[in-house]
């Protein structure tokens, strides 16, 4: 096969990063460097501080245009980092990108060996790759035609923002939405922090744009059924939700939010895919804090929907017809949750995270009860104040001088909430107990006929989608992007991106940030209309293809593979064929396929050989 | 003034620190024009001179060099270091900015950054890039990874003896350079010009920057970076390996005396990731941080100050009311422990000030958007579109409207140049 | 480095008056220099006369230059490569000049 024809590099380039110590301050990388030099193929072999930086990158741009060299190996940090910032030097030299090769030397060798050992194991990743250059091949990425058609899934304030944002970008958007409303839990909340604007408002301008816009369909009650394609193409199978209609009328129903169209059933051809599906509130076990056993323990969300209906004059706050003298809030419920402190859930889990609204929702909501009911006494009860944002540092002060009163409790020894017993407390009907931080540690016991719990975020229940979708997920359960600074919004699903809370809580002014850095990579991927796959997919000879089907039988991607039927010397017969669009590289035909007709480009037998035989071989030493 | 030429492009980007890269790059893939101004010899910002980053601890570097160089070397962005911005105006659907570019007195186009001028030069400087801590000369390339390695000569420390210019072998040294101004036009501009951090020097609580041993943690960035002064943790004082180290957090912020009353929003997290990368350089050091509320609030952050706390960090709740420097280099730190009796004091080898952040720029007299009453660009819709200035077609992203860690900036520079497009492509539609 | 070529006589006239303008601070730096040159030749014997190395407060004791000045000088020194570290000594290290290292207090040998 294709193989036997290659011929092997003898100029291979050798490129060995320091890291700026992150290598070399464990590996020997002048040493490697003289060693390497003297493997049969490599031309010359050079070291840098940064490779990546722009003078490493011109040290290869150079000898690739001098003809000093014609592939090219850079040893340094994961490929996942810097293969494409290569690459792409590569091709400023004029030569074809995929004649380079990556060995990682430094989370694979200097980041857990140190010294001899260290310096020995970089020789043989880098000999390795030396081994695999020399067998490498020009080659050209796929060009995918790409649909200008985003899906967003999730219509509360991240999906709306992203649809928004790209019809107004000249992007063709569906907008999917399970519930019958526009608006999420955005559309649950009565005034926002902390800037005050109600967030009916919020969730209204945005449910209009995205309803009034001629590119944007929005489907409500609609569920995604299937998910098939590859990037730039996807086809999205949607299915009426069936559940109980949404109220008879039109526009903003409190609450709810923003009444939205039909759902119909159908197929939908889409680019990309804008994962938009938010997070659900953490919801207090039995017990906790006295939640469902005492009445008058509510969680933040409850009280502030209650909140919102309750008459606004009168010296104390009056909830359900009941007078609310004094009220306790205790943050953390659900979130910040320590091991071997905190009870995990049925499935064994906690929420060790910080669900980063909660402080500043809960000091928004203290200040409007003392704002409004100069006769309710708020206590606040909390492990650190987090806020961290403009505007949320202010709310904390005006909590402060509103006469909002403050108790620091640890995790350890977290307030317990009673029944009250007339005792010290008086006639609440709720007494509190904390060890106060502020106080020294003092045992402070208070009276209140309410408690509220700030209940922290948890990932929304999507296990369906992340099955369909093959979507990676955290160990927090968000959804997890590439990188958090290299890749923030992308998912290792290409043309699949995340915007807003369904990746972490978030506020809604950064859950519009987030959506809004989704929408930037879409229209970025989808403008030209085309995108470019690597090419290292399986590639069938049909000098050598029988037609037997087993690579078929082997592919793990949908569709992939196909039999035709082709005219050969000796007549019609069946043969593998790939559909490179679909093809994820794994190779799992080539290791069935009886006649070796089947290789993948750029990772092809012969060069796992070279590789081994490296990884074998005596590395001369220079030493 | 004389104008200079004019370079027309769809969007500029004033500032070039990760903010402004990242909006430049999501701008520029979508087929735009994009110019970035930048006030410093290297774009990369604050994020090119840290060590590692939380809460993942990549080396930053190896973060921040990718996007540097594929804005250096993207078809759609011109760069301009070294610029000083002196107006932008916005009239009807245009950006004008005036910009003078600052004489590096070195010639980029000739210059190929062999640092051949800085062995030459016989004029040694404390380097700002080093925190100070360890010299560079009067003329040099900035620093190991900046863009674009070009040399700059610094005129209040050069003798003009000329061994630069005798030394360089493309005769790029050019002591006689000027100031040239130039324009650029655009239709939208995004505003990306970061932070600052305010001075220990006006803080008598804690010494006026006298006591030695008492750092800023921007200094304690560059001891802990691969490529630092040192290569390793040493007391800037004397050399010596600190056994005790201590941070103190909020020390210019959520305080009105210090004229920060805002939180400073980054400084827990990178105090807990300094004091981790310091328990693996100095296993055996005690580290102390001092602090009011711990604000670890982003994706991992919470888990990461926990593990902090496994490790052995001390976190201690209490505000510092003073540092003393002690014989020998000890700094005696006096604090009121909110689980104590009144005023305590330990002694520790090094102490890191976790100053506040404050802007790098103010607009005033050069541009007309308004700012907030903590001086940060002021945003006008900042729950739906927090990149929105008051200024239509002029947008903010990062730490410019307020401290903001790498994560969240990144994210917003995508958010502003995704209103910046849609702001041209509308643009365009009108004519 | 050879001799660059001639300058013209205009620019060497606009040198004479930059040169002039500056007088004053190149008056300075120049001074400056003057010291630096001296405390790094202190160093540099120090440094050369503690064959296995010095720590900076041996150094600082041995030249009479105040130790944080001696550790700026040895984290300059480092940086240009004509100073490695050596093995600890308590709670400092030992520093020594590097073998066949060019000076980088800017002679030109
Ligand atoms: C008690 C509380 C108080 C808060 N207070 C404030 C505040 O004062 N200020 C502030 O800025 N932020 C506040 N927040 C945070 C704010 O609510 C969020 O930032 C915002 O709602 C996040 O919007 P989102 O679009 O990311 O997610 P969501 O609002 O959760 O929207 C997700 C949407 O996706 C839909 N969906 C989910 N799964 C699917 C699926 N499989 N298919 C189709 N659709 C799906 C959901 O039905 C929902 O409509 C608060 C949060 C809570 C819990
Ligand atoms: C000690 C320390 C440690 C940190 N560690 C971490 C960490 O580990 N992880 C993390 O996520 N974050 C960390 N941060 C925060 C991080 O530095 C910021 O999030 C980030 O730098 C913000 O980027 P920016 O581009 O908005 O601003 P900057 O980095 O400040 O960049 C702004 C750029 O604009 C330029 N500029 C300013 N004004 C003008 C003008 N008028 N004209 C032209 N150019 C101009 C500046 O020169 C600069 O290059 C740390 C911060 C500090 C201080």
């Amino acid at each position: 096969m294709s193989g036997s024809r290659q011929r092997k590099s003898d100029r291979v380039g050798v490129y060995i990063c320091h890291c700026g110590g992150n290598i070399s301050d464990h590996v020997d990388v002048e040493k490697v460097r003289a060693d390497v030099e003297r493997i049969p193929g490599v031309a010359v072999a050079r070291t840098n501080m940064f490779m990546c930086s722009d003078p490493g990158q011109e040290l290869i741009i150079e000898d690739l245009r001098q003809g000093i060299v014609d592939r090219v190996v850079v040893a340094s940090c994961a490929p996942s980092l810097h293969e494409a910032t290569f690459r792409s030097a590569i091709a400023r030299a004029g030569a074809n990108p995929y004649i380079y090769e990556h060995a990682n030397i430094r989370e694979h060798v200097s980041w857990v060996l140190h010294g001899d050992k260290a310096t020995a194991k970089a020789e043989k990743l880098v000999a390795a790759a030396v081994g695999k250059a020399r067998l490498l091949e020009p080659l050209d990425p796929i060009h995918v035609e790409a649909r200008r058609h985003v899906t967003v899934i999730g219509a509360g304030i991240a999906g709306m923002t992203a649809a928004r944002l790209l019809a107004d970008r000249g992007l063709e958007v569906v907008l999917i939405e399970k519930s019958p409303y526009l608006g999420g839990h955005a559309a649950r909340l009565d005034r926002v922090a902390p800037t005050g604007e109600r967030a009916a408002d919020l969730v209204s301008e945005l449910a209009e744009a995205v309803l009034e816009h001629a590119a944007v369909t929005v489907m409500t009650s609609t569920r995604l059924a299937g998910f098939d394609g590859y990037v730039g193409n996807y086809d999205l199978r949607v299915r009426p939700v069936l559940a109980g209609p949404a109220e008879d009328r039109n526009g903003y129903v409190p609450f709810h939010g923003v009444v939205g169209g039909n759902p119909p059933e159908l197929t939908i051809k889409t680019g990309a895919v804008i994962l938009a599906t938010g997070f659900r509130s953490y919801r207090p076990r039995r017990g906790e804090y006295g939640y469902g056993d005492l009445a008058g323990v509510v969680t933040l969300p409850e009280f502030i929907r209650l909140f919102s209906a309750a008459e606004r004059s009168g010296d104390c706050l009056v909830l359900d017809g009941r007078t609310i003298r004094s009220v306790a809030m205790i943050h953390c419920v659900g979130s910040r949750q320590i091991p071997g402190i905190h009870e995990e859930d049925g499935d064994g889990r906690l929420n060790e995270y910080c669900s980063r609204t909660c402080c500043s929702a809960v000091l928004h909501a203290a200040c409007r009860i003392r704002e409004l009911f100069a006769g309710t006494r708020v206590h606040d009860l909390y492990r650190d104040i987090r806020t961290y944002g403009r505007g949320q540092e202010e709310l904390y002060e005006r909590a402060s001088k509103s006469g909002v009163l403050f108790h620091r409790f640890t995790a350890e020894a977290p307030p317990l909430v009673e029944p009250g017993d007339g005792g010290e407390t008086g006639d609440f009907p709720l007494r509190l107990t904390v060890r106060d931080g502020l106080t020294f540690g003092e045992e402070v016991r208070m009276g209140v006929d309410l408690v509220v719990l700030a209940t922290g975020m948890e990932a929304g229940d999507i296990d369906e989608l992340v099955a369909m979708m093959k979507l990676p997920v955290g160990t927090d359960r968000f959804l997890q992007e590439v990188h958090p600074k290299l890749a923030p919004v992308e998912t290792s699903v290409a043309g699949v991106f995340l915007a807003g809370t369904a990746q972490a809580p978030m506020t809604i002014g950064e859950a519009c940030n987030g959506a809004a850095a989704a929408a930037v990579k879409a229209a970025s991927l989808l403008g030209r209309g085309y995108v470019e796959l690597d090419p290292f997919v399986a590639d069938v000879d049909p000098a050598l293809c029988r037609g037997t089907g087993d690579c078929l039988q082997a592919c793990l991607a949908d569709g992939a593979l196909e039999m035709v039927e082709v005219e050969t010397e000796e007549g019609a017969a069946r043969q593998a064929r790939v559909i490179a669009a679909r093809c994820l590289g794994c190779g799992a035909c080539v290791a069935v396929c009886p006649t070796g007709a089947i290789d993948l480009k750029g990772w092809s037998l012969k060069q796992y050989e070279a590789m081994v035989d490296m990884i074998v071989a005596d590395i001369p030493d220079n030493a | 003034m004389t104008s200079g030429r004019t370079i027309t492009c769809d969007a500029l980007v004033v500032g070039g620190g990760i903010a402004g890269l990242q909006a430049a790059l999501d701008l520029a893939d979508q087929g735009f024009s994009v110019v970035i101004i930048e006030s410093d010899l290297s774009i990369g910002g604050k994020m090119i001179r840290l060590s590692k980053v939380f809460p993942t601890l990549d080396c930053s570097s190896c973060i921040t060099t990718p996007k540097m160089a594929s804005a250096a070397h993207h078809d759609n962005i011109t760069i301009f270091t070294w610029c000083e911005l002196q107006s932008l105006e916005r009239d009807n659907t245009t950006v004008t900015a005036r910009v003078t570019a600052r004489p590096r007195y070195v010639d980029e186009e000739k210059c190929i950054g062999c640092r051949k001028c800085e062995y030459a030069c016989p004029v040694l400087v404390p380097d700002p890039e080093q925190g100070g801590f360890s010299g560079t000369k009067a003329i040099r390339i900035p620093f190991s990874n900046a863009i674009p390695q070009v040399a700059a000569l610094d005129p209040e420390h050069c003798m003009l003896c000329g061994r630069c210019a005798r030394a360089c072998p493309t005769g790029a040294v050019d002591y006689l350079q000027q100031p040239r101004q130039f324009t650029v036009t655009a239709r939208t501009a995004v505003l990306a010009t970061g932070f600052e951090m305010t001075s220990p020097g006006d803080r008598p609580q804690y010494g006026n920057g006298t006591i030695a041993n008492v750092i800023t943690a921007l200094q304690m960035e560059r001891i802990l970076a691969p490529h630092g002064p040192y290569n390793r943790v040493l007391r800037p004082m004397d050399g010596m390996e600190p056994d005790s180290i201590a941070f103190v957090q909020c020390a210019g912020s959520r305080d009105l005396s210090m004229g920060v009353p805002y939180c400073s929003r980054f400084c827990c997290m990178y105090a807990i990731k300094q004091a981790m990368l310091l328990s693996g350089a100095l296993p055996l050091a005690d580290i102390v941080i001092y602090y009011m509320d711990i604000r670890a609030f982003g994706k991992g952050y919470e888990q990461f100050y926990q593990t902090a706390k496994a490790m052995g960090i001390q976190f201690v709740k209490g505000k510092v009311a003073r540092l003393q420097g002690l014989e020998g280099g000890t700094v005696a730190v006096h604090y009121e422990a909110q689980e104590g009796e009144g005023v305590s004091v330990d002694n520790h080898d090094l102490v890191v000030l976790s100053m506040g952040v404050v802007p790098h720029w103010s607009p005033e007299g050069i541009c007309r958007v308004s700012t907030g009453a903590d001086r940060f660009i002021r945003t006008v819709r900042p729950s739906l579109s927090p990149v929105r200035t008051d200024l239509e077609g002029v947008f903010v992203a990062g730490a410019a409207s307020g401290p903001k860690d790498i994560v969240d900036t990144i994210a917003e520079a995508g958010a502003a140049a995704m209103a910046a497009s849609n702001y041209l492509a509308a643009v365009r539609q009108q004519g | 480095m050879g001799e660059a070529q001639q300058p013209d006589q205009a620019v060497k006239e606009a040198l004479k008056r930059l040169r002039q303008k500056r007088q004053e601070r190149i008056r300075e730096v120049a001074e400056q220099v003057k010291v630096q040159k001296a405390e790094l030749k202190a160093i540099r014997e120090q440094l050369a006369a503690d064959g296995e190395g010095a720590t900076p407060p041996r150094l600082a004791e041995g030249t009479g230059i105040e130790v944080s000045r001696v550790m700026w000088y040895l984290a300059t020194l480092k940086r240009y490569g004509e100073v490695v570290e050596g093995a600890k000594d308590g709670g400092w290290f030992r520093y020594r000049l590097a073998n066949n290292a060019r000076q980088s207090g800017g002679e030109e040998q």
